[in-house]
């Protein structure tokens, strides 16, 4: 018996333990099909190894052995049976239905799809808010309270919070990154001044050139710019 | 087996019937939906309305203050914040006439030639159903960016004034990144009871409306960008003949961005920078001319990649600054 005859032996006798896999079950049944097509009956297929192992089994437990082969009046009974037996006609009613149902489902999912698949924002943005401005790049966010005020000592990039002292309240700082450059000598406060005033003269041009009705007072305003010249 | 035919035909019934809404359907509501923000601007200008609005970004929430008035065609405006300081800004507002480039842009006129697009080409509208702003009923509005250079908006727009009372300006991976939204308002006929100082009255309103099609002039700037994201044109420049400061504005009808050239002593010895607060992006760029040392500032409320690359492609005016380089030597 070969390598493969002798494993598919073990697997036939694990199931009638009932301990095969799904895996192996399929082999196993596919092997009988491929036995039966091939008209195979002999003890080394799957078939007879199952017989004998049942007859082993049998008379180990002291019952009476004998081979009877139930296998093919069972299938010719199945086969006579009504809801077996195929007719071309319904057949073809059945596979057209099942396609009205799948061109019914595209339909939705299309529809379905141009409609949804922006992110609904006048039902989510409540809870989308929690997690609002976390793009990449500036996710050491958290509350505006907790920014470190001096340069963070991770290389190569340097953070600052370009907001003055730490102590001055609940205003929030603008994230500032430095990006690497041969070592210039410069102040860090005159820096976060002078990005300050540059998003002052921002703001105050954009509420001049803006269409957007009172938004761009409420971006960045005075109010920071000299709170963070204290 | 009667009823399996219906239940067939009217399959088939729905489909076609979708497949016909389909097209003009949506196309209907493209359309009143640019309508609806185009028609923000004029609302803002031209009503008049007090309230309360919230603004919101990273967890932070102001609260701020405003009436806006319009008394012999022109406007007033008066801002409040209602939180720390309690800074108070009353100032002249435009002319109700005046129409500055975003306005032009907004509405689909004839500088849309020069931007070589329109907002349509640049944004995708939808209407995206009804909610209730500051105890008014408005249209939700989706604004899409077509690319990936400028930031999407959902709008709430009153149903019967028009005004915008909710705008959340969208991350490109669709998450809101700041919220302004009216809590309260009122339309009164008349704010009478709000006295104006007479200097506001009599004082002249910014330069840089429009009566033509004309866009600001360009020509006196020594600089230029050699890319800007499609669509922006420029809307206001600023040149400081003394010390060469130039200050531009960018827009392109919803989005601004300014260009803030500097040539100041104090900002040589800053290294290039990126700041952010809230949404509003600054990207710090430095440019040597002969041996005058310039920052370049681009701020505005896009994203940090397209002020990078805006600003890395600022350069002088070949035969400007070289020449007064070559001039003070």
């Amino acid at each position: 018996m070969s390598d493969s005859k002798e494993r598919l032996a073990e697997s036939v006798s694990a199931l009638m333990d009932g301990e095969t896999s799904e895996i192996e079950l399929h082999r196993i049944l596919k092997e009988v099909g491929i036995d039966q097509d091939q008209q195979i009956d002999s003890p080394d297929s799957v078939r007879g190894i199952w017989q004998r192992y049942h007859m082993v089994s049998a008379s180990i437990a002291g019952e009476p052995v004998d081979k009877i082969d139930l296998s093919a009046s069972i299938a010719a009974a199945i086969d006579t049976e009504d809801t077996h037996r195929q007719n071309p006609i319904t057949r073809f009613a059945s596979s057209t239905g099942r396609f009205a149902i799948a061109a019914s489902v595209a339909m939705v999912a299309v529809l379905g799809v141009q409609q949804l698949n922006s992110p609904d924002p006048a039902s989510a943005d409540a809870l989308q808010f929690a997690e609002m401005d976390i793009d990449a790049g500036q996710q050491n966010t958290g509350p505006a309270l907790q920014f470190p005020a001096g340069f963070q000592p991770n290389a190569p990039v340097r953070t600052v919070s370009a907001g003055g002292a730490v102590n001055t309240s609940q205003r929030p700082a603008a994230f500032v990154q430095v990006r690497p450059v041969n070592s210039m000598n410069f102040s860090e406060k005159q820096l976060r001044l002078y990005m300050d005033d540059i998003m002052l003269r921002h703001s105050n041009n954009a509420a001049l050139n803006s269409n957007r009705g009172m938004l761009p007072f409420a971006r960045v305003t005075k109010n920071e710019a000299a709170a963070s010249q204290e | 087996m009667t009823l399996k035919h219906w239940c067939k035909n009217l399959r088939l019934a729905a489909f076609i019937a979708a497949f016909f809404a389909h097209g003009p359907l949506f196309a209907e509501q493209n359309k009143s939906a640019y309508d609806l923000v185009a028609g923000t601007a004029m609302a803002a200008k031209e009503l008049n309305y007090q309230g309360v609005f919230t603004y919101e970004f990273r967890g932070t929430l102001r609260s701020i203050k405003v009436a806006h008035l319009v008394r012999d065609g022109q406007t007033y405006e008066r801002i409040v914040h209602m939180d720390g300081a309690g800074h108070e800004i009353v100032r002249r507002g435009d002319d109700v006439g005046c129409l500055r480039p975003g306005d032009m842009l907004l509405r689909g006129s004839d500088l849309m030639a020069e931007s070589g697009s329109g907002l349509d080409d640049l944004y995708s509208f939808y209407i995206r159903g009804n909610a209730r702003i500051a105890g008014r009923l408005a249209y939700m509005v989706e604004i899409r960016p077509k690319d990936k250079l400028r930031y999407g908006y959902v709008v709430a727009i009153d149903k019967i004034n028009g005004l915008m009372l909710q705008s959340m300006l969208i991350s490109q991976s669709g998450k809101p990144l700041e919220r302004f939204q009216y809590v309260d308002i009122s339309f009164p006929v008349d704010l009478g009871n709000i006295q104006l100082p007479e200097q506001l009255v009599h004082s002249q309103q910014a330069p840089g409306c429009l009566d033509s099609s004309a866009s600001a002039d360009p020509s006196i700037s020594m600089w230029q960008p050699n890319w800007l994201p499609p669509g922006f044109v420029l809307s206001d420049i600023k040149v400081d003949s003394a010390t060469g400061d130039e200050a531009w504005m960018y827009t392109d009808g919803l989005a601004l961005f300014s260009v803030f050239i500097d040539s100041a002593e104090k900002s040589r010895r800053f290294p290039p920078v990126d700041a952010k607060l809230g949404t509003t992006v600054a990207v710090l760029n430095k440019v040597t001319v002969g041996d005058q040392h310039y920052a370049i500032c681009v701020v505005g409320e896009i994203p940090d990649a397209t002020a990078k690359q805006i600003a890395i492609s600022i350069g002088p005016l070949v035969g400007t600054l070289e020449g007064a380089a070559q001039a003070v030597k």
